[in-house]
């Protein structure tokens, strides 16, 4: 199974386990094993079935671009998930980014590098002044946050409206058209090529979880923010500035949500106020199905990453199985409901089992 | 605002004053944009036709306002109001349309139905300890599926036209489901104040353990709270059915945000244990009248939603600046009541010790 070895994944297998809550559970109630297990049966089932699922150019390509995408979708709401946060307005801050993006391009004429760096740096700031507003005032992360999508969901057609004329950028710089459609397969090592099912935005994805994963389980800032999700008030005692820890976890998040909205245009090829809309949803599904709490204080990187290829896979499987598109959200909630309670159950049983042993 | 600790506790007199001056400017805001906007339009505004629409539209945010208000009290979160609404008002439609139910029966099994689902969404989070967010993620997910397969992409609009004469029906040029709305705030405001019932919803909204300890049931508060949310949802739904020219699938798709933004404004704490029917009916009226300016002026339609998030953002801060000028205003004088602010911040700390277990 392509989709579920990804190089990060066995990079941060084993510092994960550190993250786990402190009563040591069996190895079966691993999430990630059990996700493993079941994208790797899934996506056996859906072979087995349809052939056509392991068709490399047209089924494995656009899945894993598409999974690429939301994965960083769900890495920006699991940074704010870290602190015990919300954020509702992932989707829109993605589409703040695009729009910074599109407008470097389009007229400001910049390269394709410096138009991601710019949409970066706008994402950034939009998540700072978030996270500031809620350190400030001490208001709850999910009032504000939706206050701030209100705002973008307006201002974002705005500016759209005010820079252009069908409220699209076109203007393609160059690169961008082979950033979209080019695999692994266009590189080559001299005889050796990669695979064409692995398109070459996945490589930002790769780079967001290399460098969520030292930062959360390598440096101290990393588990200053954990701490600050686990218990604020501890933490603030403890002499950690959670103040600026919090404006840092939505800096963070708005950057990484403009990162996904980058990445949503260049697979669309066209920079519009529409990207994002459907990105609330997936950020939770795929960080909430890797095992991060909603509560704070613990995430999983790699978590994030396998949930949201396990909805891929799904989403894709049901659909050459058939099922029309009316139906795939009923088995995705379905899904979502029975993973959480078969989690539930899992944690139950085996920590009545630990009770009991010791 | 309402909370527990401020019945008639006379020790509290300026957090009474600061959550009456909540919706008295509301109320104020209110008046003002009305009349200015009577000005602007140079009278033709306050004319019959016109207030007639105004109130039309305005049915349906007060009864979502509401239904979130009621999970919000117990300290949920209910993010299915939209899907839930549209996938009632579907069923209505379908069943009247394509199975030739009558009006009547129609409008109750649909309302029996969001009813039976908000029932089943309380159990199911009770049953399984998981986040309600997660779970009416979930039901959302399931519930947009369930609508797209009841209504396809048709728009239904061949029901019985006593229902919609109804719907449109506006004597004295008030219209009739604007009636039906205030009617359920109204009883909604006397089952929150002066039953048992909603005490209770409150007390378990406000201090979880307390409420235990005193005899209050949290489990059956929650499955309550989102049983009476599904209803209110299921009004909504049929006052939506009867007004609009037919029911789609997009019924129910912005119905989210404005959920949130009403009670929010209104005073309500995110926390549980408030519950504010008035502010939440004026904060709906605030939107409205945010929405008439827009098409007054013909602006772009972006305007109404960066309008509603800077009002929301406006509100959460000013609240919060107030507060703490508050809190420092009763710190400064006597050392003797500083820890009163601070369980002042949080809603219902305490509770009457009238209800007491034994």
């Amino acid at each position: 199974m392509k989709t579920a070895v990804k190089p990060p994944g066995s990079d941060t297998a084993r510092p994960t386990d550190g993250a786990r809550p402190a009563h040591r559970l069996p190895f079966w109630v691993n999430q990630q094993l059990g996700l493993l297990v079941l994208i790797v049966v899934l996506a056996a089932v859906f072979g087995t079935l349809r052939p056509a699922f392991f068709n490399e150019r047209l089924v494995l390509f656009p899945l894993l671009r598409d999974v690429s995408t939301l994965t960083v979708v769900a890495l920006a709401q699991m940074v704010v998930l870290s602190i015990g946060h919300m954020n509702l307005a992932v989707g829109r801050m993605a589409a703040f980014g695009a729009f910074f993006a599109g407008f470097g391009y389009d007229r400001l004429g910049l390269p394709l590098v410096l138009g991601l760096v710019l949409c970066l740096v706008a994402g950034a700031a939009v998540g700072a002044l978030t996270g500031w507003i809620i350190a400030r005032t001490g208001v709850n992360s999910f009032v504000v946050t939706l206050a701030m999508d209100f705002a973008l969901l307006g201002l974002v057609p705005l500016l759209y409206s005010a820079c252009t004329e069908n409220a699209a950028f076109t203007t393609r710089p160059a690169g961008l058209a082979e950033l979209r459609s080019s695999s692994l397969a266009d590189i080559c090592l001299g005889p050796v090529c990669g695979s064409p099912a692995v398109p070459q935005v996945a490589q930002f994805t790769v780079l967001a979880l290399a460098g969520l994963a030292f930062l959360y389980y390598r440096t101290r800032t990393g588990r200053e923010l954990l701490l600050t999700g686990a218990n604020p008030a501890a933490a603030e005692l403890s002499g950690i500035p959670t103040g600026r820890r919090v404006v840092l976890a939505h800096a963070l998040s708005g950057t990484l949500a403009a990162l996904a909205g980058f990445m949503a245009a260049v697979g669309t090829g066209t920079f519009r106020a529409s990207i994002g809309d459907d990105f609330m949803l997936p950020s939770f599904l795929g960080a909430v199905l890797g095992g991060t709490l909603l509560t704070g204080g613990a995430v999983s990187v790699v978590g994030a990453l396998l949930g949201t290829t396990l909805v891929g896979v799904i989403r894709k499987g049901l659909d050459l199985l058939g099922v029309g598109l009316e139906s795939l959200n009923i088995y995705l909630g379905c899904v979502l409901l029975l993973a959480l309670s078969a989690d539930r159950v899992r944690t139950v049983v085996s920590y009545r089992k630990v009770v009991r042993s010791t | 605002m309402t909370t527990l600790r401020n019945q008639g506790a006379a020790a509290l007199p300026a957090l009474r004053r600061f959550s009456r001056s909540t919706t008295m400017t509301l109320l104020c805001v209110v008046v003002a944009g009305y009349v200015g906007l009577g000005i602007a339009s140079s009278g033709s505004f306050l004319e019959g036709p016109s207030v007639r629409t105004f109130l039309q539209y305005l049915a349906t945010p007060v009864l979502i306002g509401l239904a979130q208000m009621v999970a919000l009290c117990v300290g949920q979160l209910n993010l299915a109001v939209g899907a839930l609404g549209g996938f009632s008002a579907c069923l209505m439609g379908v069943l009247m349309a394509d199975h030739g139910v009558p009006a009547g029966p129609a409008i109750v099994i649909g309302v029996a139905a969001a009813t039976l689902i908000g029932l089943l969404t309380g159990i199911f989070i009770v049953a399984t300890q998981i986040n309600g967010f997660i779970v009416t993620l979930g039901t959302m997910t399931i519930l947009l599926g369930a609508q797209y397969r009841l209504s396809g992409t048709r728009t239904i609009d061949g029901y019985s036209d006593t229902l919609r004469d109804l719907g449109r029906s506006a004597p004295l040029n008030i219209p009739l489901v604007f009636l039906t709305a205030l009617a359920t705030a109204a009883l909604l405001a006397a089952f929150m104040y002066r039953t048992v019932a909603g005490r209770r919803l409150l007390a378990a909204g406000g201090n979880p353990v307390a409420a235990r300890l005193s005899g209050i049931s949290t489990d059956r508060q929650i499955v309550l709270a989102h049983t009476v949310s599904g209803l209110l949802v299921g009004i909504a739904a049929a006052v939506a059915t009867a007004s609009l020219p037919g029911v789609n699938r997009s019924v129910g798709g912005d119905w989210l945000l404005p959920s949130f933004a009403a009670p929010i404004i209104g005073g309500v704490a995110l926390t549980g244990g408030s519950v504010a029917v008035l502010g939440t009916v004026l904060a709906a009226f605030v939107m409205r009248l945010i929405d008439s300016a827009r098409a007054q002026f013909s602006l772009d339609p972006s305007w109404v939603n960066f309008l509603i998030g800077v009002v929301v953002l406006g509100t959460v801060v000013g609240g919060r600046i107030h507060q703490t000028r508050i809190e420092r205003k009763i710190t400064a004088p006597g050392g003797t009541s500083s820890a009163q602010p601070r369980g002042a911040a949080r809603p219902a700390a305490a509770l009457p010790s009238t209800k007491g277990a034994r």
